[in-house]
């Protein structure tokens, strides 16, 4: 089976193209600056050969077309024609309330994932623009969402509401919805799988420290609270978002930046975070390069990212009564054996007990604690794009059957 | 593994063919590097297109130079882009004396000071016989002149099915709408592609019929009209008055210190062409308003209009104005 993964952002379409047969991803891609100047789409053959194409990517179905035009080409594709296209995931960021597992994307399922732009306004429209281009371009593919904010609908209200007029909630739906579900809900499985542990009975607190970054308490198999909320902006700092802050700074920023809510929303999201406070860059390694060349804001802005981190974990393991596993992910878990340090030192008062010369240096899959550490440490590269084509696989296989 | 990448022109990958186009925008021009054609410039460039503009002189031209610069600067301050964005965007900046420059642009638009053409439709006119003798029979050719129609500007031309006449905002930054208006002559394709070009400065488009004054600068005279009425008839004060508008109807401005940002010797142009298109006396600049231009009190731009600004064009605050 051959399953196409799209995850359609507001200027950019990411692609992966699996055979389900052996999980093995047979080209992947993507289409950068959508709709602006200097349009392209950067694909990587199986071979490992590295393709761009230049040319004007107007909007999202353009995009999509040159795509499967790439994919099923003689001269860099890997696939005959369409027809040996099974099925394609999509990544959908906002599910709202609805959806609480990934979902063959049927008319009336549309009617539900398009309710949801309210909630969603900027992540998804262009995640519905890439669904409905290729029901045109291959009318009749099976096609499934996989949200990003499904995996989180076991939390309790204790864990998702806010301490706001009740009637707010009830009018607008404003609660924590959480994202990165599908990469928390990967890693966490995949470590029960290492360990050798039942999924079902484990403390997991996962880290997934990429460019947008957030820390899940996963409880007994199921999201039991998570740092991102409404918006991707709550929680942890990020590399361009502020992560949590008083509500009245943006009330006096405004005031005093003469800046109005369009702004506001830009400079909490662009520009600020790691870039805002190091003033050098939103990248860890270029943060972490300046600080060894003795720039005191690269310092401090690393002290706070690892400060949050830790404190996030430190509540959690409070929420849940405990913890069994804790993952390091993303860019940044997967990569930054500094951060892993900052974030994990000092805290074998909780059970963790970290193996710093293991640590040091390790990229790849497995544990970085003490073999006497009660809580397991370890390190699980993310992979969302394989956790869409699996669901996909799932759901279309079984639809199949019945 | 094999290390070079291949490059390949993307229009030979679709499901259908596609015949190769021309990238669109790569290259714009601006006729008259005043206020709103700096802002043109600027947001133009900011999103990858190269600009050229045209002035009259060096010294014009330095000066528009400078003045991107300050605002580019004032970004970098408040945290809206980096240095290395703003060498990016003046770089893709050229200023010329030379309306051969203009050879290769998709988009010419005229935004000359109305300071310097007198209100004289004809400047306009040979300007864009100008810019119709260098550019391709395709590039758009769109002014700024919001009381002047386009259809009359462009009746002259050979190819006059491709004028448009556009309206940007430039009294503050968040204002990212535009007015677009289509002549008699205008086709479909021009005003796609204008619209196309909006889009692509990630700009609202809000689409009007030809006429004198467009939406925004019709009601906006009739609301300084007013309010300047209502200062002669000493039913209130300047302070009041903005003050009322600002808070009582969520206006960012109010009509005296929105009036001062634009400059009242555009606006009372405005009024005159305005006037003269409709013959209604509402649009009849105010004497009020007359006296202040008389006076070359022009708002922020001179230091003194409705209110007085220090250097930095912020408002000194007077206590004397405050209550009646």
């Amino acid at each position: 089976m051959k399953i196409l993964v799209l995850n359609c952002g507001s200027s950019s379409i990411k692609y992966q193209l699996f055979n389900m047969t052996n999980r093995s991803v047979v080209a992947k891609g993507g289409v950068e600056k959508l709709g602006m100047k200097g349009s392209f789409l950067k694909h990587v053959r199986q071979d490992g050969q590295v393709v761009v194409f230049e040319g004007e990517i107007l909007d999202h179905k353009i995009g999509v077309e040159y795509i499967l035009g790439i994919l099923t080409s003689e001269k860099h594709g890997c696939m005959k024609g369409l027809e040996e296209l099974d099925a394609v995931g999509h990544r959908v960021v906002h599910g709202g309330e609805r959806f609480n597992s990934s979902a063959l994307l049927t008319e009336e399922i549309l009617q539900e994932v398009t309710k949801c732009i309210d909630i969603a306004p900027l992540h998804n429209p262009p995640n519905l623009k890439g669904i409905r281009a290729m029901e045109e371009l291959v009318p009749g593919i099976p096609q499934v969402g996989v949200f990003d904010t499904a995996f989180h609908q076991t939390m309790e209200p204790k864990a998702y509401m806010y301490g706001i007029p009740y009637a707010l909630y009830k009018k607008y739906g404003i609660r924590r919805y959480g994202f990165h579900g599908t990469s928390h809900r990967y890693v966490s499985k995949r470590a029960c799988d290492l360990l050798g542990v039942d999924y079902n009975t484990q403390r997991i607190i996962s880290c997934h420290l990429g460019n947008g970054a957030s820390v899940a308490a996963i409880k007994n198999g199921k999201s039991f609270d998570t740092s991102m909320g409404f918006t991707p902006i709550e929680g942890l700092v990020m590399g361009t978002r502020s992560g949590d802050l008083d509500v009245g700074v943006v009330h006096y920023i405004m005031e005093k930046e003469e800046i109005g809510i369009r702004s506001a929303n830009t400079l909490f999201n662009k520009h600020a975070g790691m870039l805002g406070i190091s003033g050098i860059s939103s990248d860890m390694r270029e943060i972490e390069m300046a600080k060894a060349n003795g720039n005191e804001r690269a310092a401090l802005a690393l002290d706070i990212y690892n400060y949050k981190v830790k404190k996030y974990i430190g509540s959690y393991i409070a929420a849940m009564g405990g913890l069994d596993i804790l993952i390091m992910t993303g860019g940044i878990g997967e990569n930054a054996d500094t951060t892993r340090e900052g974030v994990l030192s000092e805290l074998d008062f909780l059970g963790i007990s970290l193996d710093y010369e293991k640590n040091k240096g390790f990229r790849s899959e497995g544990i970085i604690s003490l073999p006497d550490s009660k809580v397991k440490v370890i390190v699980v590269p993310t992979d969302e794009e394989l956790m869409i084509a699996l669901d996909t696989e799932e759901i279309v296989s079984s639809r199949t059957k019945s | 593994m094999p290390s070079e990448v291949i490059y390949e022109p993307i229009e030979e990958f679709g499901l259908v063919e596609k015949n190769k186009s021309k990238a669109l925008f790569s290259k714009i021009g601006v006729i008259g590097c005043g206020l709103v054609g700096q802002n043109i410039a600027r947001v133009a460039s900011f999103f990858g297109i190269e600009v050229v503009f045209i002035e009259v002189s060096e010294d014009k031209i330095r000066e528009a130079y400078k003045n991107i610069e300050k605002v580019l600067d004032e970004r970098i301050e408040h945290w809206g882009i980096t240095s290395g964005e703003k060498r990016a965007i003046l770089s893709r900046i050229k200023g010329s004396l030379d309306y051969q420059d203009l050879k290769g642009c998709d988009f010419v638009i005229e935004a000359i000071r109305a300071v310097d053409r007198g209100g004289k439709i004809k400047e306009r006119k040979e300007i864009f016989h100008k810019i119709e003798e260098v550019v391709d029979s395709d590039c758009i050719i769109a002014t700024h002149s919001t009381t002047i129609v386009i259809t009359e500007l462009s009746s002259d031309l050979k190819c006059r099915d491709r004028c448009v006449s556009l309206h940007f905002f430039v009294n503050h930054q968040e204002a990212r709408v535009v007015e677009v208006v289509r002549g008699l002559y205008t086709t479909d394709e021009s005003y796609q592609k204008v619209c196309q070009f909006v889009a692509l400065i990630n700009r609202k488009i809000v689409p009007v019929q030809e006429s004198a004054g467009l939406v925004s600068v019709r009601i906006f005279v009739v609301l300084l009209n007013e309010a300047c009425e209502i200062l002669m008839e000493g039913i209130s004060n300047i302070d009041d008055v903005d003050q009322l508008m600002r808070i009582g109807f969520g206006m960012r401005l109010g009509p005296f210190e929105l009036a001062d940002k634009m400059g009242l010797d555009k606006i009372l142009r405005w009024m005159d062409n305005i006037y003269n298109e409709f013959g209604d006396i509402r649009y009849k600049p105010s004497p009020y308003l007359r006296r202040l231009v008389r006076a070359k009190h022009l708002g922020i731009e001179s230091g003194d209009g409705f209110y007085k600004y220090d250097e930095n064009g912020k408002k000194i605050v007077q206590l004397n104005n405050q209550r009646c």
